[in-house]
């Protein structure tokens, strides 16, 4: 086991760790913490693909804009367990075994699989570097590129909508 | 190419302009106007019609193509109208007794503000279109535009009186009963277009074509198409619906309900008289649901007081004789039967509609009785009726009623006895309805003696042409061991079903014993309607009834059945469904969606309780399931 | 590629309208000459004539059959503003942004029907899935809106990610998002491709509400503002719908046997859930909502056949159940009471319009001689046609059956019964419109076949 493959299962561990953690955490301020970890620990897989502008857009937009976002709201909105809700017991263990089920099944279907071939290049490749990705999203990929712009105006537009006051 | 006959879209189309004028200016309108466009557009109809049945009769049959209506890869199904003897005759009668029925309503619904006028002509008009319609198509597909159009009218004109909530019960029990007959002639066009990819009449009925089908597979097929027309045609187990439509005004009753929709059924059977004449299984189905819905309903008949019920019950066992006929294979005595009882019945109907016009409304005939002083013609010519469906020598109903017995005896002597017991059943309980009726001493209120009188022209002249059409109706059809040649509708009807009688197997009978038979059934039925009118002249048919007729009174308790046993059990399963399904499972694990929808805002403190939560839940089980299924059980 | 670029510019113009005017009148009339003028451009790149010269570099490619089929949405949704425009004002401050969404909403349309690459399937969905949920919470004062929004973002939110582990699966196991190119004929046992098709197959499930991903669907139609129900009930179901179809189509062709059991199989659950459900409910808005869940059912079928005549046949349920439903909501939101009692002897009131919810509500249930029965016809006759799932066309007559009550009990509601006059009054033009759209629905009753000759000359 080099190094890589080292820190590959370190990371995955993370990053399964911390996301358990915002589903299971009753502080809202945990769950937020927990995700940025995730966030952190998969910009950590990007690198290891060699993308690093990847994950350093991983980071900055997520884990530094959104999610600050996030805390900051839910301080300002000062959330403590006297709001929260009663949840269902019932539906929790009955939404766990499904969960769960859904991922065993998944599991024991895919884990003979071939795989097309080696599409993950680890530590070789440019692909996920910058140059080479503004080349492909502009030539290739200029359409989707392009027409993703419709999906966020459309965003902003919604944005707006929702929180202008009337 | 050129025909003659192309013009016959016409015949549909003006009572289709009849009604979309009348439906729009209903407002606008006189009601003098509102009639006369209702009625003259039938009329029209009515001399093209009898134009296409002489050019018919002349020998010219045809097709006439218009438009390719559905076309999808091999299937191609053209609007075409067919023309031949079959539509032709359908044609005179729609048309014919559709216009006098026309005229009838103009006086009879004089009453109703203008706005409902109108709209009742143009329902009545829309009718009229729509069993043009049914008749006239040249493929299972124009038939059943016809066929949904036809109940959808009487479904609207059921319920023309919606004021009352039981008439619009009984429109929907009517219509709901009619889409169980429905379903099965979809289910019975789609196994059609599935074999044999097509639905034009002229291709399927052809001896090669129906090879194609297995023994079997004809069964299912026509007894589907057999359950679609039980539903149209009232036969058991789809009957009960008819005598509730007596809810709709009485010319309806007369059109809709005995003379024309109702033998949509019986034109079916007969249109595809080859393939049911291929399936002998199907046959003894038809013959045996006939004579039991003949009896079924006859037997009812004896115990109802209700003038208009008498009739309906009437009408289903004459209809169940006409599947008797068909069962037999006696196609033109059940061609026969339609017409002689579309004259007869429609003329009772209309009577009784005279009758209950002078009575302003009541139907009850316990407290009518010695009408006969008061309403000279409606009285002779309601009485005529009587004798003709009766079945008195020399009057309509007799040959055709001989002609369906004929055929029975032929099949079965049993349905032959069963068949001659329910005529003599007929002959009793119509001349209870007579005597109680029109003879005896008048039993209803001052008010309603004061107010009694003859109806004027426009109901009274109907009756006169129908009266006399019933009586010499029979003599189209004078059968042949009375005089050789002499059935004119069996030479004129013999093209359409040449195939299947050849398909048949034979039964002749001996033109002895069929002498032998008609006296029979002659002399009976002359006894029954003395005894009747001896006994109820007498002691009119007033008190209660006890034990045995009790039940006939109540119908066989079958309403009450249908209710217990289907009704009641859908019901619960979709309030089952909808309440514990709905409700308990998916909302009930958050504590209910069901109620954050209905009292919103209260309880918006739920909103976070994760409804959305078990929504997703009932997916990812879904998902679960069909990944197991796909991936460990099949293959 | 005209209406795409055109819809999205379209949508950036309505976006400053409400800058432009202080009135509202002038941003409808603009909305809808701009619909006028997306009809005109689509019109003419079917003929041939396009605007803008654009290298998709394969990731889009705009058939016959789906220019003809935007053609469909654009006419609907121009029908749409016709009727329902006035009433959008009711909903709240932001009328321009409505206009300007539903442009977007449109673009995401196009997308989802020309897409060649998985990749545009997904932004195109997205597309339309967004302004959808702002759409659906428009109506900010109304709880029931916002918490419909909501539930509809969370959930929507989950089949996303669902389509995205799927794509994630599909590219896995064939290399390539483009689905011209996958060659899936090489991977008929590859339990990759299949559990990526099935999530495929569910996150589209969902989008057109197919058992049992169809739970939103109810509660959100319910909460929203009655125009926009009208909308995503109609124009935006059909469109995902021939997404869904040009997807199996092209993409899953060739391990149909794995799939086509579990289309018929979902098309009967959702003919039945959807259907008996709908029986019982009280208010026709709701009624309508699981008649949607029905339709779809039955729309479900056409992946079941995949032949031409399912082509033809979606197509012709587009524009039935499309014209028909946007009728009937353009007359809801026009009344004050959703509930069966409240149409009560509308008959009566306001002839005309009872007269046309009539005839909406017999094409629905698919009576013959309109639209509804052909479309009905089509799908049927497609699925006999592809053989060996007659007991599904026979469950889908029954089920066809069953509709025709709750529909008809409308019809019984306006007819037959008296009660207060619920209707709040319509002008003479929406009037027209209403009688066009009925005049519509008997043409294309009576002859399909020149729709299908405008499709294919």
């Amino acid at each position: 086991m080099n190094i890589t493959q080292l820190l590959f299962w370190l990371l995955t561990v993370i990053a399964i760790g911390s996301a358990l953690m915002i589903v299971t955490s009753k502080n809202p301020v945990y769950s937020v913490l927990g995700l940025i970890v995730t966030f952190f620990a998969i910009s950590g897989h990007y690198i290891l693909m060699n993308a690093q502008f990847l994950a350093i857009v991983n980071i900055i937009v997520y884990a530094g804009a959104i999610m600050v976002l996030f805390l900051f709201v839910i301080m300002l909105m000062n959330l403590s367990r006297a709001t929260e809700t009663l949840k269902n017991k019932w539906l929790q263990i009955v939404g766990a075994i499904a969960g769960s089920c859904l991922f065993l099944v998944l599991i024991a279907a895919l884990k003979n699989t071939e795989i097309k071939k080696n599409l993950v290049e680890m530590g070789t490749g440019d692909i996920g570097l910058v140059k080479s990705l503004g080349r492909e999203l502009f030539t290739t990929f200029v359409v989707p590129f392009e027409i993703s712009s419709v999906l966020f105006l459309s965003a902003m537009i919604g944005a707006v909508v929702i929180g202008k006051k009337e | 190419m050129n025909n003659v006959l192309d013009i016959v879209y016409w015949i549909p189309l003006l009572p289709l302009l009849g009604c979309i004028i009348n439906g729009l200016g209903r407002k606008n309108l006189s009601k003098g106007a509102i009639g006369f466009i209702g009625s003259g557009v039938i009329l029209a109809s009515f001399v093209l019609s009898l134009w296409v049945f002489f050019q018919v009769r002349g020998g010219n049959v045809h097709t006439a193509e218009y438009f390719p209506f559905i076309n999808v890869g091999n299937l191609k199904i053209p609007f075409a109208f067919q023309i031949d003897q079959l539509s032709a005759i359908w044609l005179l009668i729609i048309t014919g007794i559709g216009f006098l029925i026309h005229v009838y309503s103009v006086s009879y619904m004089h009453e109703e503000k203008p706005v409902h006028f109108g709209r009742y002509f143009a329902y009545l008009n829309l009718f009229v279109f729509s069993m043009l319609l049914l008749v006239m198509g040249a493929n299972f597909v124009i038939m059943f535009i016809g066929w949904e159009g036809v109940g959808l009218c009487s479904y609207l004109l059921i319920g023309f009186w919606f004021k009352k909530k039981e008439y619009s019960k009984a429109a929907n029990k009517a219509f709901i009963m009619n889409r169980v007959g429905d379903l099965a002639f979809l289910i019975a066009l789609f196994m059609l277009i599935h074999k044999l990819g097509t639905t034009t009449f002229s291709e399927i009925f052809t001896s090669a074509s129906l090879a194609k089908l297995s023994g079997k597979e004809m069964t299912t097929i026509t007894l589907l198409l057999f359950v679609g027309a039980t539903g149209k045609s009232a036969q058991i187990p789809l009957y009960t619906w008819l005598p509730d439509a007596m809810a709709g005004p009485t010319p309806v009753s007369a059109l809709i309900h005995a003379a024309t929709m109702v033998t949509a059924g019986v034109y079916m059977i007969a249109r595809a008289n080859l393939m049911f004449a291929m399936a002998p299984a199907t046959l003894n189905v038809i013959a045996i649901i006939g004579i039991a819905t003949a009896l079924l309903a006859a037997t009812i008949a004896l115990k109802q007081n209700d003038i208009k019920k008498v009739l309906a019950y009437s009408t289903v066992s004459q209809l169940g004789y006409m599947f008797l006929a068909l069962g037999s294979g006696a196609y033109v005595a059940a061609v026969f039967h339609v017409m002689t009882h579309a004259f007869f019945k429609a003329l009772l109907f209309l009577g009784s509609g005279s009758v209950i016009h002078a009575m302003g409304g009541e139907q009850d005939m316990r407290k009518m009785g010695g009408l006969s002083r008061y309403m000279k013609i409606t009285n002779i010519t309601f009485l005529l009726g009587c004798l003709a469906i009766a079945g008195i020598p020399g009057f309509s109903g007799f040959f055709s009623k001989d002609e369906i017995l004929a055929g029975a005896f032929a099949k079965s002597p049993v349905l032959y006895a069963l068949g001659l017991f329910g005529a003599l059943l007929t002959a009793f309980y119509m001349f209870r309805l007579y005597v109680t009726t029109f003879k005896g001493t008048f039993r209803g209120t001052d008010e309603q003696k004061h107010h009694l009188h003859e109806s004027p022209a426009a109901i009274t002249i109907p009756l006169v042409i129908l009266a006399v059409l019933s009586v010499i109706g029979g003599f189209v059809g004078v059968p042949e061991f009375i005089a050789h040649g002499a059935h004119a509708l069996s030479g004129f009807l013999q093209p359409v079903f040449k195939e299947a009688y050849a398909v048949l197997p034979k039964h002749e009978v001996e033109h002895s014993t069929e002498w032998g038979l008609a006296g029979l059934s002659s002399v009976l039925v002359i006894l029954t309607v003395i005894i009747a009118w001896a006994r109820f002249s007498k002691k009119p048919d007033l008190q209660a009834a006890t034990g045995f007729g009790k039940i006939l009174e109540n119908k066989w308790y079958i309403d009450e059945l249908y209710q217990g046993v289907i009704v009641k059990p859908l019901n619960m399963l979709g309030s089952f469904l909808s309440n514990v399904v709905d409700k308990k499972v998916v909302d009930g694990l958050v504590n209910g969606v069901g109620r954050l929808v209905r009292y919103g805002g209260r309880q918006l403190r739920w909103l976070q309780s994760g409804q959305t939560g078990s929504y997703i839940l009932m997916m990812v089980l879904g998902m679960v399931l069909i990944f197991i299924v796909q991936f460990f059980l099949r293959k | 590629m005209n209406a795409v670029l055109l819809s999205g510019l379209l949508g950036v113009v309505m976006m400053f309208a409400s800058f432009l005017f202080r009135t509202k009148a002038p941003v409808r009339i603009l909305a809808i000459l701009g619909m006028a003028v997306l009809l005109v451009a689509n019109v003419l790149d079917t003929k041939g004539i396009h605007f803008f010269h654009v290298n998709t570099t394969g990731f889009l490619s705009f058939t016959g059959y789906a220019l003809f089929f935007n053609t469909i949405v654009i006419a609907c949704t121009l029908i749409f503003f016709l009727i329902s425009s006035k009433d959008m004002q009711k909903v709240g401050n932001h009328y321009a942004e409505y206009f300007a969404l539903i442009f977007f909403i449109l673009t995401g349309i196009f997308l989802v029907t020309a897409f060649t690459n998985l990749l545009i399937l997904f932004i195109g969905i997205e597309i339309i899935s967004i302004p959808l949920y702002i759409l659906t919470g428009s109506a900010k004062k109304d709880l029931k809106s916002n918490e419909a929004a909501l539930k509809y973002f969370l959930m929507g939110a989950f089949s996303t990610g669902v389509m995205l582990m799927g794509i994630a699966l599909i590219y896995g196991a064939t290399g390539t998002f483009d689905i011209t190119k996958m060659n899936i004929a090489g991977l008929l046992k590859s339990n990759l491709l299949t559990a990526g098709m099935l999530m495929l197959l569910f996150s589209m499930c969902f989008k057109v509400s197919i058992a049992p991903f169809h739970f939103w669907t109810p509660d959100v139609y319910d909460g929203a503002p009655n125009v926009f129900t009208s909308f995503m009930a109609t124009i935006v179901k059909v469109g995902i719908f021939v997404g869904f179809l040009h997807l199996f189509y092209t993409a899953f062709d060739a391990i149909a046997l794995q799939w086509k059991i579990w289309m018929a199989v979902l098309a009967a659950l959702t003919l039945l859930v959807g259907n008996i459900t709908a029986v019982f409910q009280q208010s026709v808005k709701r009624m309508l909502a699981y008649s949607s869940i029905s339709q779809a059912g039955f729309m479900l079928f056409a992946l079941v056949a995949m032949n031409e005549t399912a082509h033809e046949g979606l197509l012709l349920y587009a524009i039935a159940y499309c014209l028909a439903t946007i009728g009937v909501f353009g007359i809801i939101s026009k009344m004050t009471d959703y509930s069966f009692d409240g149409f009560n002897g509308l008959a009566g009131h306001q002839p005309l319009v009872a007269l046309c919810v009539a005839i909406f509500m017999l094409s629905l249930a698919g009576i013959p001689l309109s639209a509804g029965f052909l479309a009905k016809f089509y799908m049927l006759k497609a699925v006999i046609q592809a053989g060996g799932y007659m007991w599904l066309v026979i469950f889908g007559v029954l089920m066809a059956a069953v509709s025709a009550y709750y529909y008809f009990r409308v019809i019984q509601a306006m007819y037959f019964k008296e009660g207060p006059n619920h209707f709040s009054g319509i002008s003479a033009f929406e009037k027209c419109v209403l009688v066009g759209i009925c005049v519509l629905i008997v043409f294309t009753g009576l002859f399909p076949n020149i729709i299908f000759g405008w499709m294919y000359f």
